[in-house]
């Protein structure tokens, strides 16, 4: 009778808490919006999985090898863990109340050295860290998943729209008003009392408004890594919902007239021009904003390669399966943060909503510049691709393109947006480097 | 210390939507200026790099599917080589 005891009170059913159900049903929300609603079904599967995942009880996957110990140890590890936190256990109290001081404690961030021993004495006794919590290691807090998978981005990209019409860059840095309105809606939202953002938080939500997953991660795993699930999950849903977020705003501030205005021819550009200009965009970086040296060098790299046509093998192996690769562990490492401790919180709401009304904004801004430019130039610019301003690479550009077609059924405008959305790229990259030089 | 972390948070848009602007003003200075310099100084001929891709599939589709001109006489010459050779052998 008591193995069969012991048996049940090691089973998922008798450990299973409120909290990870309902992230296990989170997870396979997920699975389902990726599955049948096509919500960019290469990041939401990974992490819908990741998700349900890190949610199994007892079984730890997302956990380090010293909130193991915590959580399972016998009273003999807690005391030794506390000896190696600087905790003090008040003896006579119960195995659980320990649990919870030290865990706190690990929580609240204890010094990396203490964490560093806390772990060894943990895996003194026989812990190890989790599956998800190692790839959640080596890919997000090392920064290295983002930063590859940007590379693959800049080798996906022309550039050759953006030098056909520089002045399209007006309206890539227009868009990145999303992410900075976003900041402030954060803070607004902590100074009413609503929600209890830090500043550095507040930065890293803001960076959903650049609409670009890789940087949003980046971010954040840098400046607040504890709100990074709610982040990414946010950052790439409304990617997916692009097409609907975008067209109705689109519409409301622009004209028929305006809708239909049909742009000039973009001129040829030689390959020189295309491999001249991701060096002179890195030494612009170099010059003036080191801390986006990281995303914008491994962007520019990539671009690089694609264009010099030298390095075919490495540029295809890093834009199909490099970028294939560090997706499937970076969706697994997002799904980690899905912990129904840190994710079933008022702030993920908070962070759901001001996550749109960051799209909102950057695509309101990036049509108002265009129309600011039409005013000041005399080359023609269809305000519709001022919303590829907001990164979202080529979804926006697609849907510029569909409004335009709506109204003059021979104005094929994808091309021309191109233009703003990488210009967008670089604008959510540059807005990232600023936060974290700022706030890092 | 609510009053600063809204001030510092206007501190913030202000001086990084600033620097965004900056920084692509910069850039579209400089590519405007890159692309005038290659195309006055350095231009490329523009059919070039098309003519090279279209000169590799051709000289690929030659061994693939010859056109029936030259398949006569590409007949005709290995014909005679191998009447030669065996000749030479005798």
């Amino acid at each position: 009778m008591d193995n069969v005891m012991t048996l049940w009170y090691g089973s998922g059913l008798y450990n299973l808490s409120l909290g990870q159900a309902v992230m296990i049903g989170v997870g396979l929300l997920l699975l389902w919006l990726a599955m049948v609603k096509k919500f960019e079904p290469l990041l939401l599967v990974p992490i819908g999985f990741g998700g349900i995942l890190a949610n199994i009880p007892e079984a730890g996957l997302a956990l380090s090898a010293a909130e193991q110990a915590v959580h399972m140890g016998t009273a003999d590890v807690l005391q030794q863990m506390a000896e190696a936190l600087n905790v003090a256990l008040p003896s006579g109290e119960s195995l659980e109340a320990w649990r919870q001081s030290i865990a706190t404690v690990l929580e609240d961030g204890a010094s990396p050295a203490l964490t560093r021993a806390a772990n060894d004495v943990a895996m003194d006794a026989g812990y190890a860290h989790g599956m998800l919590y190692q790839f959640y290691r080596v890919a997000i807090a090392s920064g290295v998943a983002p930063l590859v998978i940007f590379m693959g981005v800049g080798g996906l990209t022309d550039f050759g729209p953006l030098l056909a019409n520089p002045r399209t860059l007006f309206l890539g840095a227009a868009a990145q008003f999303g992410i900075f309105a976003t900041l402030m809606g954060a803070v607004v939202l902590t100074n009413v009392g609503w929600m209890d953002f830090t500043l550095t938080q507040a930065a890293a939500i803001g960076i959903i408004g650049g609409a670009d997953g890789p940087t949003s991660i980046y971010v954040s795993s840098i400046l607040a890594p504890e709100l990074l699930g709610a982040i990414a999950v946010a950052s790439y849903s409304y990617m997916a919902l692009v097409p609907l977020i975008q067209p109705p705003i689109m519409r409301r501030l622009t004209t028929r007239r305006e809708r239909s205005i049909v742009m000039t021819q973009l001129r040829p550009v030689s390959q020189r021009e295309k491999i001249v200009f991701p060096l002179m965009l890195l030494l612009l970086v170099v010059l003036f904003l080191p801390d986006a040296a990281p995303l914008l060098g491994m962007f520019c790299f990539g671009n690089l390669m694609r264009e010099c046509g030298v390095v075919e093998r490495l540029s295809s192996t890093s834009q199909n399966a490099l970028i294939n690769i560090v997706t499937i562990f970076l969706g697994l490492s997002v799904g980690s943060k899905l912990m129904a401790d840190r994710f079933l919180a008022v702030e993920t709401l908070g962070i759901l909503g001001l996550g749109m009304v960051a799209f909102a904004i950057g695509t309101a801004c990036g049509i108002l510049m265009a129309k600011l430019l039409n005013l000041i130039s005399k080359t023609p610019i269809n305000p519709l691709i001022g919303s590829a301003g907001v990164s979202a690479v080529p979804m926006a550009a697609r849907v510029s393109n569909k409004v335009g077609l709506e109204s003059n059924p021979h104005n094929f405008l994808l091309m021309h947006a191109m233009g703003p959305n990488v210009a967008g790229v670089i604008g959510s990259a540059v807005a990232a480097g600023v936060m974290i030089k700022y706030l890092g | 210390m609510q009053d600063d972390l809204l001030s510092e948070g206007l501190t913030l848009m202000t001086l990084g939507m600033g620097f965004v602007f900056v920084f692509l003003t910069l850039l579209v200075l400089t590519t405007s200026l890159m692309s005038w310099i290659i195309r006055r100084y350095f231009p490329q001929l523009h059919p070039q790099p098309q003519s090279q891709v279209q000169a590799q599939p051709r000289a690929d589709t030659d061994l693939a599917t010859p056109s029936p001109m030259e398949d006569t006489t590409l007949m005709a010459v290995i014909g005679a080589a191998v009447h030669r050779h065996r000749k030479r052998r005798r």
